[in-house]
């Protein structure tokens, strides 16, 4: 396949557009990784007109909760089956000023809640290396249509791990920048205070070039940053001489799976070889047990409040009824899957007078004891680093877990980490276990993103996946 | 039974800002419906909140005039409800942390003045207006996410003639300030009376109703006053008052039940994650009090300096258009007293015959002004004086118009007397009808020396000086 930088090379835009969107429909009776395609025609029309960028006339894919203007706009929820909206996500005008070309939106867990990617209205989203298995979520589409070698670039969003666990089961780069590097505007929330915007690629070039044109103070997210936005491609180097790195041993301990265990010990050793200085750092096993139920109750208890506005009044679906009332209870009622519905009685729970200090209100403190925790252990180490997730991705009816194990609450949720601090975290192929790619997880602090770029190209002349692409079979 | 009222106050003031609390949607009163718009207002999926800066200034210099604690670092909460005119499904407000707290303002009662607490100030977002018609509803979100700022007194109220005193109070200090429209009629001023009674003496608070829907200041009192009356009766009949919220009925002037409140909602307010804490730097806070405008107590104390009597002072500080005006009439004159009574009678009147409002003013301040003067110095009479202002109505300077017109009145006494000897050699019958008591004689000759200066004399000095002339003759 064929990274931006030489996509853009092979063939011109036209063709290589067209070939993507071709690729996009014929996986999708095997991936069903789209929700719309998008006629690319009005975008290729006005590619002269823009700059030369890395992007120019790229192929691109946006998960569905990427406001679109124009473009129906689902985020896999049945009560936004119908919505077209009237104005573009930041980013969007972003991508279309430096030149990419959107070809499809891709499906995700409904409205970003959750990480199987089997909840999506469309049903779920199968993986390109094993299509028995899922895809992972919330961005599981995007990361299913970047593995499948679709396209070079695909926007995904990351609120507990959306983009960086998707990335482990479908063996591509999955970054999740600092909070505020890229506006939120225009993303269809699930908890502000934990979103962020994310991508895939299949190489650490691209990913560094993708934030470039990515990142930037917009005034129409409050809490988006004006630090200024290096050149990241510039000054990607992938010499580890003198890089500290904490290996997060809670995470090692959790983890059952030998295999996985072996392919990042391997990693951990390719660092060391290439200059790194890696110790094993430990974070208060307490807190990161407390990790997934924190994160649980302010993520439900925004998103309760976030997703109000989805009444079916003055957009969506809207349910037939006598009284107004009536309308929004049974627009809502019909409009959100069970999953949705169990998540915002959680969130209404947790926020009701008598409950939000014991329940929100204590997991904000959690949070806060978390990011406490996590930048003392950090003080002396520029990157963290952990097996993205205890496992290859799981088959698509596996319920076999027990969520309250370590192997789960410690093994698949650290990486919320990345959402509690806002540190940059981005997760990137480590290895193939039968056939079935792993990644590994890195974080470092905020606003140096450019040591997870450097890191992604170190890791990518170890491992040798880059720009690796799934046969779909 | 006799009964302590206690009252407390809540009013929703509309702030004039040029755009919305959260969004860059223009804030117009009258545009066509759904035309001040977008994605913020309309409660889209993705749609951020962005806090208007002018709308905190504007809050900043309201706590200010109120007399209040100003918290320098703001933040914001969500207030959570389903209802179709909040497109959101919550509200953004400041329920934990308001800008402004511990204030006060003093109002005149008959008991002299009185001191109103004020407990806090808060900023939030207004909601859409409903049209409810017999097929359906009609909403128009244009007024969805306009600033307000919510003031709720202290249960310091005691009666409705104070809850009156207090709105109006409000009501000129935010009209002063220049943060609002204040139209109660218009609803860009909305106000929500608490009100309870309980027994002489007693500590406990009584069961309290809320009265809505008041939209003009004498009803307020109407309606404070109905209420006492109601919850009196019921009281003194052993019954037990409701907690509901009632509305004011224009039309039988009393107050109407508009729903019972069982048990209280649960709003599940929580801080807004989409607005970090925004500190107010210090000189930015200083630099916004030190450009308010003068608040009406300042104005009430100059003009009483003036010398100005009550009753000008009251209308005028009331009248804070017709006060502006006024103070632009006395930068070009000294005579504050009568340039009070022209603007406050003439200059009224004039554009009441015209049609006109008070910002449509034609007259020239500094024309009033040398009318003003012109009057004093007994240069023209105040006959000359009501024609000249039909002319500085026009635009014109009273001093050219009067010249051009030989409007020029005669207060030089020896000019005068001169015309009045005259007169008095050619009106003998009248020296005689003096003589014998007959006053209607003065009359007369006043009126024969007017026809001799031809219109010019001073009647006051010509009066006297006839009177005097006359007694040397008949002496």
């Amino acid at each position: 396949m064929a990274t931006m930088n030489e996509l853009r090379a092979s063939m011109p835009a036209r063709q290589r557009v067209e070939e993507a969107l071709n690729k996009a429909k014929a996986l999708q009776p095997l991936l069903n990784a789209v929700v719309t395609f998008v006629d690319p025609q009005s975008q290729l029309d006005q590619l002269a007109d823009k700059p030369e960028t890395s992007m120019h006339g790229v192929p691109v894919v946006l998960k569905d909760n990427v406001c679109t203007r124009g473009i129906r706009t689902t985020a896999s929820s049945k009560i936004l089956d119908n919505y077209v909206p009237f104005y573009n996500a930041h980013i969007v005008d972003k991508l279309q000023q430096a030149g990419a070309i959107v070809i499809a939106k891709a499906s995700m867990d409904e409205l970003a809640m959750g990480g199987t990617n089997l909840t999506a209205a469309s049903g779920p989203v199968y993986n390109p290396y094993d299509r028995s298995r899922m895809a992972g979520g919330s961005s599981g589409g995007s990361a299913a249509l970047v593995a499948a070698g679709v396209v070079p670039f695909a926007i995904g969003s990351d609120t507990g791990d959306s983009v960086r666990k998707p990335a482990s089961f479908c063996g591509v780069l999955g970054m999740k920048p600092t909070y505020g590097r890229i506006s939120r505007y225009g993303i269809i929330p699930y908890s502000s205070s934990l979103d962020h915007v994310g991508y895939f690629t299949r190489s650490a070039l691209d990913a560094a070039q993708a934030l470039k044109i990515l990142a930037g103070r917009d005034d129409r997210d409050m809490t988006s940053s004006d630090r200024e936005v290096p050149d990241y491609a510039a000054a990607l180097n992938s010499d580890l001489r003198g890089r500290r790195v904490a290996v997060l041993g809670n995470v090692m301990e959790a983890i059952d799976n030998p295999q996985v265990k072996a392919l990042f010990e391997q990693s951990v050793e390719a660092l060391k070889q290439r200059g790194a200085e890696v110790r094993v750092i430990y974070l208060n096993e307490d807190l990161m047990k407390a990790i997934l139920p924190a994160y649980y109750l302010i993520a439900n208890c925004e998103a309760t409040a976030n997703h109000s506005n989805l009444d079916g009044i003055r957009f969506g679906v809207q349910q037939p009824g006598d009284s107004m009332e009536e309308v929004m209870i049974r627009s809502r009622t019909e409009g959100f899957g069970s999953l949705i519905r169990k998540r915002f009685v959680i969130g209404s729970y947790g926020l009701f007078v008598e409950n939000q200090e014991k329940l929100f209100r204590q997991a904000q403190r959690v949070r806060r004891l978390i990011v406490e925790d996590v930048t003392r252990a950090m003080q002396d180490f520029d990157i963290l680093i952990a097996p993205a997730s205890g496992d290859v991705a799981p088959k698509l009816d596996d319920d076999s877990r027990d969520q309250l194990s370590d192997g789960v609450l410690i093994a698949e949720n650290h990486m919320i980490i990345g959402n509690f601090t806002g540190w940059p975290s981005c997760t990137v192929p480590m290895g193939m276990i039968d056939g079935l790619p792993v990644g590994l997880n890195m974080t470092s602090h905020a606003w140096d993103e450019q040591s997870l770029f450097d890191f992604a190209a170190a890791m990518e002349e170890i491992t040798g996946l880059r720009d690796a692409v799934a046969e779909v079979k | 039974m006799n009964y302590e009222v206690i009252i407390g106050i809540e009013i929703h003031c509309e702030l004039k800002t040029k755009t919305k609390m959260f969004s860059g949607a223009p804030v117009l009163f009258g545009a066509p419906a759904n035309t001040c718009v977008n994605e913020i207002d309309l409660g889209h999926p993705g749609a951020m909140p962005c806090v208007n800066r002018q709308a905190v200034a504007m809050a900043v210099q309201a706590c200010t005039a109120l007399n209040m604690e100003i918290d320098p670092l703001v933040r914001f909460d969500r207030k959570n409800y389903y209802y179709s005119d909040l497109p959101k499904g919550f509200q953004i407000t400041q329920q934990f942390h308001p800008i402004g707290r511990n204030g006060h303002i003093e109002i005149e009662t008959e008991e002299g003045t009185k001191t109103i607490r004020i407990e806090r100030l808060h900023m939030e977002e207004d909601t859409a207006k409903q049209f409810h018609y017999d097929v359906g509803t009609l909403i128009d979100f244009n007024r969805a996410g306009t600033p307000l700022v919510e003031i709720v007194s202290c249960p310091d109220i005691r009666s409705g003639k104070e809850a009156m005193a207090y709105v109006e109070k409000l009501r000129t200090t935010l009209y002063y300030l220049g943060v609002s429209d204040v139209k109660m009629e218009e609803g860009s001023m909305r106000c929500d009376v608490n009100i309870s009674l309980r027994p002489q003496g007693s500590s406990e608070f009584g069961v309290k109703t809320e009265i809505k829907n008041l939209n003009s200041i004498s009803n307020v009192q109407k309606a404070v006053e109905y209420e006492i009356e109601r919850q009196s009766q019921i009281l003194d009949q052993g019954d037990q008052v409701i907690q509901e919220t009632r509305r004011f009925d224009e039309a039988t002037r009393t107050t109407v039940s508009m729903r019972k409140k069982e048990g209280a909602v649960d709003y599940k307010y929580f801080p807004e994650p989409n607005i970090f804490p925004i500190r107010l730097d210090e000189a930015w806070i200083r630099s916004l009090q030190q450009a308010m405008p003068e608040m009406p107590e300042v104005r009430q104390k100059r003009y009483q300096t003036l010398g100005l009597p009550d009753s000008d002072v009251r209308l005028l500080v009331a009248n804070k258009d017709l006060a502006d005006i006024y103070d632009q009439v006395i930068q070009h004159t000294d005579n504050a007293r009568i340039a009070a009574n022209w603007v406050i009678v003439e200059l009224t009147a004039a554009l009441t015959k015209r049609n006109l409002k008070l910002s449509e003013n034609p007259a020239r301040p500094q024309d009033v002004a040398s009318l003003v003067d012109m009057i004093v110095a007994g240069d023209i009479s105040g006959k000359q004086a009501k024609v000249l202002f039909e002319e500085v109505m026009e635009g014109h300077d009273p001093k050219q118009v009067a010249e051009q017109k030989g409007m020029k009145q005669l207060s030089d006494s020896s000019a005068l007397l001169e015309l009045i000897n005259q007169v008095l050699d050619e009106q003998p019958q009248s020296i005689t009808d003096y003589k014998n008591g007959k006053d209607r004689a003065v009359g007369f000759l006043v009126g024969q020396v007017m026809k001799k200066s031809r219109g010019q004399a001073n009647p006051a000095m010509t009066n006297q000086l006839i009177v005097q002339e006359l007694k040397k003759r008949i002496g």
